[in-house]
């Protein structure tokens, strides 16, 4: 049974593990912690440490490891700072009332949003972002904090509701 | 019907997972809220976090592990540990080779030393004497406390060190009573003795020659026997206080008195053996007209 899995020692094991979840523990601890440098300073070293225990992590845990590992060393650092968020270019909207009024209406909602966002706790905020952004399941934010779904739930529909609160006024319907 | 987000602690987040019943999203879709819950999360989608490269994240990382992370700040801490363990070691070492050897006796037991230069020390009972592990033919000193009876060989300068002063000799024969009194006797060749914390110059003692010092005070006296009576497992008194008879017969016997009901300044003249409790009792306080009991290792003394 052990020697099916794929072993961390493999090189080419360890490369696809990397490029499989670098960016999505990145963004995560960047989220927790609003510093893109740092976030990558803790993951890359983590994955150096995979690397050096190779031999004792189970390929199939490795992924929870990470996450739990680099949450650790974030605690130990921890100093947050605004997360920086960015819109995409390709505006998927293409309703039919894009009057000057509505963009400008719709430039200054999104500064607003973006701020809310920052606003909220972290622990929301974080739970926010891996579903809206980074489009994970309720399952997998569970996973990845180590709280049960239900508490994800919890906490998404309190970042909703809190978001609301702030941005109500500024929707226009 | 009713604006179930606010009472469903989960109801929104089942709402942007799709698993809201059909029921509850129609009647979720009939409120105003609605319309800005969508908005934000419209707005929210479009928005995307950092970008990363993760092929140069990948390079930085196979860099570090290609060179072992022995960091500056490690091989640092590495360097303070090395010196910080010399240092114990060289310390220790001082330590120990400057440590002092000490030889004890209990009371009633009696041991001979001889020391590295054929020197020999006669401890007596409840008595002990230390002196330097190394190097010690360099610089011969003793240190003593309680009594014992030195035969030194001809040499160099041998001193010890007593509560009461330094012995200093060249080859001779002595014994040195360090205990309630200080009692220095000279029975072969020459020691010289200076007494601690006295300017004076040094007091020569040839053969047969003795110094007694109580209470500070130097008594300058001769004698004829030609070793300490204790090497003969003896103790002799004459015209001494019974306090210190009491006090002797405690060096050689693990006993205490009880003395309330007795004037210990009367004068005994006598001797004990050292090999027999009850003798020695018997012919110390029998001539005292001292009666004694025993209870443990107590004796309690009371006068006819």
């Amino acid at each position: 049974m052990p020697n099916k899995e794929p072993s961390l020692c493999d090189e080419k094991v360890f490369n696809d593990f990397f490029r499989k979840h670098y960016e999505s523990i990145t963004r995560y601890i960047y989220y927790k912690c609003g510093d893109l440098q740092q976030a990558e300073d803790i993951v890359q070293n983590i994955f150096v440490k995979i690397w050096n225990l190779c031999e004792k992590i189970i390929y199939s845990k490795a992924k929870s490891y990470i996450y739990s590992a680099c949450n650790n060393l974030l605690i130990n650092q921890i100093a947050h700072k605004k997360v920086v968020l960015k819109h995409q270019k390709t505006v998927t909207d293409n309703s039919n009332h894009e009057s000057p009024d509505f963009l400008l209406e719709q430039e200054e909602f999104r500064i607003k949003l973006k701020q809310a966002i920052n606003d909220l706790n972290f622990k929301e905020r974080e739970v926010f972002l891996l579903s809206r952004i980074e489009g994970k399941t309720y399952k997998e934010i569970a996973e990845i904090t180590g709280l049960t779904v239900k508490a994800i739930e919890r906490r998404m529909s309190k970042a909703l509701k809190e978001l609301r609160e702030k941005l109500g006024n500024h929707i226009k319907i | 019907m009713e604006q179930n987000y606010h009472t469903d602690e989960t109801f929104l987040a089942r709402w942007i997972a799709g698993e809201l019943s059909d029921e509850e999203l129609a009647a979720f879709k009939k409120t105003d809220a609605y319309k800005e819950f969508k908005r934000i999360d419209e707005e929210a989608q479009l928005l995307s976090g950092p970008e990363i490269d993760v092929e140069k994240a990948l390079k930085n990382v196979q860099e570090k592990i290609s060179t072992p992370t022995t960091t500056s700040k490690s091989k640092t801490i590495q360097l303070w540990q090395k010196i910080a363990v010399a240092a114990i070691l060289i310390l220790s070492l001082g330590f120990y080779l400057n440590s002092s050897k000490t030889y004890s006796n209990g009371i009633g037991d009696n041991q001979t030393i001889v020391l590295n230069d054929g020197s020999e020390v006669h401890l007596n009972s409840n008595s002990s004497i230390s002196l330097k592990r190394f190097f010690w033919s360099n610089d011969k000193t003793v240190k003593l406390t309680g009594e014992a009876y030195f035969t030194i060989t001809k040499g160099d300068d041998f001193k010890v060190e007593t509560s009461q002063g330094v012995v200093r000799v060249l080859g001779t024969q002595f014994n040195i009573r360090d205990r309630i009194t200080f009692e220095l006797k000279c029975y072969e060749g020459t020691v010289e003795f200076s007494q601690k914390n006295m300017s004076a110059s040094p007091q020569t003692l040839t053969k047969g020659m003795q110094i007694n010092i109580e209470n500070n005070t130097v008594e300058n006296l001769t004698f004829q026997e030609d070793s300490p009576d204790w090497r003969n497992g003896l103790s002799k008194f004459e015209a001494q206080p019974l306090h210190l008879v009491l006090e002797e017969l405690k060096q050689y016997f693990d006993i205490d008195f009880e003395t309330e009901n007795v004037n210990t300044e009367r004068l005994f003249s006598g001797s004990f053996e050292h090999n027999n409790l009850d003798l020695a009792l018997k012919s110390t306080l029998v001539p005292m007209g001292i009666t004694y009991e025993l209870k443990g290792n107590t004796i309690i003394l009371t006068e006819d």
